[in-house]
């Protein structure tokens, strides 16, 4: 019941976002300005409805009224009340709303802030969208085709054929189907909200610029919308880090970033809203920027949408692990998308004319060509990107069903575009706060920042001996920009610190380039013999059952309970025990890994990731198991592992299979076990340790032996000191060309305990023992690890959150001169 | 026209150029099986867990087995030489980058649909 009344809440929504719009347009148009009250009436009552819908959303969700299906989708009784309310946006349509209200909350203050010559306007704009998102959500039928997709629909309306709502229309499910366990992590709570403030921010500069572009007041809307803009990247970079954080230290992707198809959907973005927000800052003065600040204003919207579309729409199904799959909203996204291209780009055609144009060049060490030459480059970073992530689309171009570009495609060209930039950071900083704008002046100020990079570099290069001459490029002008933009700041810092947002996120770009040269390092650990195994696969010398060469290396280490083994020829690693604690969900189990760094020669510490079942995801007797890995973070580099599996996990899968523990209670019966040097079994009472196993002259043995060995088991009674050893032999005899084997058991102990040495592996050193007259025989625990060293992972954030520092220093002090421009206007 | 003017022009339509080579040369068309098995270098397959058929880990490759349908039907063995991704079992698809050899389709990278924006309301009971 209560949900027909959202449904009609984003109905009138809607409605009321249609007569905003009109009713700010004629206002715009100097028609009738008595509509003004009234169109801001619309405008607030239309986001108290937006408002209202979503609390009825929550309520719905707190309440487990199953009857819907985006609550029973999403999900289920015993979610904690923090992932309830991460459910509201865990879905399409929530989180389509979420991005609505936000957009809502932002046009209130814009409605308070913004100065009568843009508010009519800009307003137009910000009413255009919102009916358009608003649209996605109506959920009604108009002539046979559906518009939106509601989320206060049924379960029963969106199931219409299902069998239990023929036999009974007033179903409602027990339970729902759940948050996936992989979401059910803290960052959940964060993560999506700031990426869509970032996002409904992001139309702020959009309406302006095409309020701009309409009253052809092509400079002013620059001042008020700055902050925004600011604002709008900052959102987007810590929704950016956050992403990248979770994937980091939750999710077991191996890192912080993938370019996967959703995660440059907000990159980009981000690059060309930066690429606006340079050139906005030259065009006040001068005519240089005016026409690519519209141009990156409208564009840097228009890549929202259009991520938007290509994440929602289906389109990159096959492309990415994030994308959602089409709600029947792909024509209504690809409409919005388009309009908005129309719009935004058919509006600044047909005032191109009128707007201020560059009459001369610029000299090159100018502050207009530098910033706006930074701005290209930022852009055409972003183009690139974008053209990679629309290869579902750009794809068919060239081949059929095409598939994303390798990750190489990415990197190689990232990578010059990061170089560049890398350097001017520097030389823009110089041209912008000094007038440095001859070539002789620009070298002595850049000749010490460029001495201390060379010698930064050269060390590297031999002390960590890189070879990749395009590492030693991105080394080179990584530092550069480091030392210099430090010399800038500092030089700031004693003349006016307010100034200094520019520098700080400059300074945060030269870390990010260091940090993420770290990535090209990163280094499994392993041990001794999966090394050379490896080197032997890459030599294409182990050849497969099958008679070709073994094509693939081993990415994990197998750990023996107390038994250290040295990784990486570095770290001793020790599997210590593992425990079910329940901690953060239901069944999830803690290994702890003891770690000592041996070239350091440091303290010993301890790593504890988890594993644990995705109950929530379980289908009947199929549960799944995922980790959550570990990371030690340190300045230099991180350590990362995770758990790939381990006997725990088999015996709890075996468990909740129902598979019953084989019990060894017949004592005729017996158990083949094999085990490496070192290892032991218990044995009931006793464990036996496999130490060694010796070659015998077969001539010392009985007639026609070809092949001897004796083993060395050690055995020792639980909870006594004193050990002894039995040796029990394996033989093979010929007798007519026959080989027949020959193994006696041997008995062990006063319980009646035999061993019997089966077979021997000499390549890997295993050997075969069978036990008989045991009742109980515990193996050892194991583990599989996949443990990874990442260097310099922790330079990335400490770039990140300079670049945000920087920013928010930035809108500081433009929303001040915002404000105190209008005070001054005031008092005039 | 102004001399930077034309410059720029070539310069962006040789760095469109270079772009568009480099991006149709970066690309792949998704296959099948028996298309995969007479190529060379890394294919992409599209299919879906045969539920049906052995699956598990191999403990001295270190890697998960599994078999899969791909979307003309052939089903082969897959070796991953990494850890079973989580959702794996309820996935609705994967996909599969790697080589065909000898009847073995060995993979070093898995996309698993995530099915929490996959699942629609598949188990009502």
């Amino acid at each position: 019941m209560i949900g027909v009344i959202g449904h009609y809440a984003i109905l009138l929504a809607f409605i009321a976002a249609v007569l905003s719009t009109l009713f700010y347009w004629r206002i715009s148009n100097g028609v009738n300005s008595r509509l003004e009250p009234f169109a801001k009436w619309v405008f607030f009552a239309k986001s108290w409805l937006i408002v209202i819908a979503s609390g009825i959303l929550v309520h719905l969700l707190f309440e487990h009224a199953f009857q819907y299906y985006y609550v029973f989708n999403y999900t289920s009784k015993d979610l904690q009340p923090k992932y309830l309310w991460a459910s509201f946006y865990s879905g399409q349509e929530g989180s389509l709303l979420l991005w609505i209200l936000f957009t809502a909350l932002v046009g209130w203050g814009l409605i308070r802030w913004t100065e009568p010559m843009y508010k009519a306007p800009v307003m137009t704009f910000m009413s255009l969208t919102q009916a358009f998102l608003i649209s996605m959500l109506l959920g009604i039928e108009i002539f046979g085709y559906t518009y939106g997709a509601s989320p206060f629909r049924l379960l029963r309306e969106h199931l219409p054929n299902a069998p239990i709502f023929m036999s009974n229309p007033d179903f409602i499910p027990a339970d729902g189907s759940g948050l996936n366990d992989l979401l059910r992590s803290p960052w959940i709570i964060i993560h999506p909200p700031v990426l869509f403030l970032g996002f409904a921010m992001m139309t702020v500069p959009f309406a302006f610029a095409l309020a701009a572009v309409w009253k052809k007041q092509f400079r002013e809307w620059v001042r008020p919308a700055l902050p925004w803009a600011l604002a709008a990247n900052v959102f987007l970079l810590t929704a950016i880090f956050l992403g990248g954080y979770w994937a980091y230290v939750t999710l077991s992707f191996g890192g912080y970033w993938a370019w996967d198809p959703v995660e440059n959907a907000s990159l980009v973005p981000w690059l060309v809203g930066t690429a606006g927000i340079h050139t906005m800052l030259i065009q006040r003065k001068r005519d240089t920027g005016v026409v690519s600040s519209i141009v990156f204003a409208v564009l840097a919207f228009v890549l929202i949408v259009y991520s938007t579309f290509l994440t929602r729409s289906g389109i990159l199904g096959e492309a990415s692990v994030h994308s959602f799959v089409d709600l029947g909203l792909y024509n209504q996204l690809l409409g919005f998308m388009l309009t908005m291209v129309a719009l935004g780009f058919g509006m600044i055609l047909w005032r191109l004319k009128e707007m201020p144009s560059v009459t001369k060049d610029a000299p090159i060490l100018s502050r207009d060509f530098m910033v706006f030459a930074s701005a290209m480059t930022l852009f055409l970073l972003g183009f690139v990107l974008i053209v990679g992530t629309s290869s579902p689309i750009l794809g068919r171009l060239f081949v059929d069903n095409p598939t994303p570009p390798s990750i190489d495609f990415y990197n190689n060209w990232s990578l010059p575009f990061g170089v560049v930039i890398a350097i001017k950071t520097v030389i823009g900083q110089w041209v912008w706060w000094r007038r440095t704008e001859t070539f002789d002046d620009l070298a002595t100020r850049i000749l010490l920042p460029l001495i201390f990079a060379s010698v930064v570099t050269i060390s590297a290069v031999i002390f960590f001996d890189i070879r990749n001459i395009s590492y030693m490029v991105l080394i080179l002008s990584a530092t550069f920009s480091l030392f210099g933009n430090g010399q800038i700041l500092i030089g700031l810092i004693r003349k006016n610190p307010k100034l200094i947002g520019g520098s700080i996120s400059h300074l945060g770009f030269a870390a990010l380039m260091i940090g993420f040269l770290g990535a090209g390092f990163d280094k499994p650990l392993l041990d001794q013999e999966t090394t050379e195994y490896n080197q032997a696969v890459a030599a294409g010398q182990v050849m497969g059952e099958d008679g070709f060469p073994v094509m693939q290396a081993i990415e994990m280490v197998e750990l023996r309970q107390n038994e250290p083994k040295l990784l990486g020829d570095r770290y001793m690693v020790t599997y210590i025990e593992a425990k079910i604690t329940n901690r953060n969900r239901p069944g999830e189990q803690e290994y702890t890994l003891k770690i000592e760094d041996i070239k350091a020669g440091t303290q010993p510490f301890f790593m504890i990731p988890t594993a644990y079942p995705m109950i929530a995801n379980a289908n009947a007797g199929n549960v799944s198991w995922t980790v959550d890995p570990e990371v030690r973070t340190g300045f230099f580099s991180d350590i990362y592992a995770y758990v790939a599996g381990s006997s725990h996990v088999e015996r709890e899968r075996e468990r909740m299979a129902g598979v019953e523990e084989i019990a060894l209670s017949d004592s005729t019966k017996l158990k083949t076990f094999s085990l490496k040097k070192d290892q032991s079994l218990q044995v009931d009472g006793y464990d036996i340790t496999f130490k060694e196993f010796e070659m015998v002259d077969p001539s010392t043995m009985e007639a026609n032996t070809t092949i001897a060995v004796r083993s060395v088991l050690e055995i020792r009674a639980l909870g006594s000191d004193s050990t002894f050893t039995i040796n029990p032999m394996f033989s093979i005899i010929r007798e007519d060309s026959l080989a027949i084997t020959k193994s006696e058991p041997l008995a062990f102990g006063n319980s009646g305990h035999e061993v019997q040495f089966v077979n021997v592996n000499p390549s890997s050193g295993e050997i075969e023992l069978i036990i008989g007259g045991a009742n109980r025989i515990i193996e050892p625990d194991w583990v599989l690890l996949t443990i990874e060293r990442k260097p310099l992972v922790a330079v990335v954030w400490l770039g990140t959150f300079l670049l945000m520092l920087g920013f928010s220093i930035a809108i500081y002090r433009r929303w001040n001169e915002t404000k105190g421009y209008e005070k001054s206007d005031a008092t005039a | 026209m102004k001399p930077r003017l034309i410059v720029g022009l070539v310069m962006l339509v040789g760095f469109t150029s270079l772009l568009m080579l480099n991006f149709s040369s970066s690309i792949d068309s998704y296959v099948n099986f028996e298309q995969a098995e007479s190529a060379f270098g890394n294919r992409h397959v599209i299919g879906t867990w045969e539920k049906d058929l052995p699956m598990g880990f191999d403990m001295t490759s270190k890697s998960f087995y599994f078999h899969m349908k791909d979307e003309a039907g052939n089903v082969r063995k897959v070796i991953y030489n990494k850890a079973k991704p989580a959702n794996f079992e309820d996935a609705d698809q994967l996909v599969v980058k790697g080589k065909l050899q000898s009847g073995v389709f060995y993979s070093d990278d898995m996309l698993v649909k995530c099915p929490s924006k996959y699942n629609d309301a598949k188990v009502i009971s």
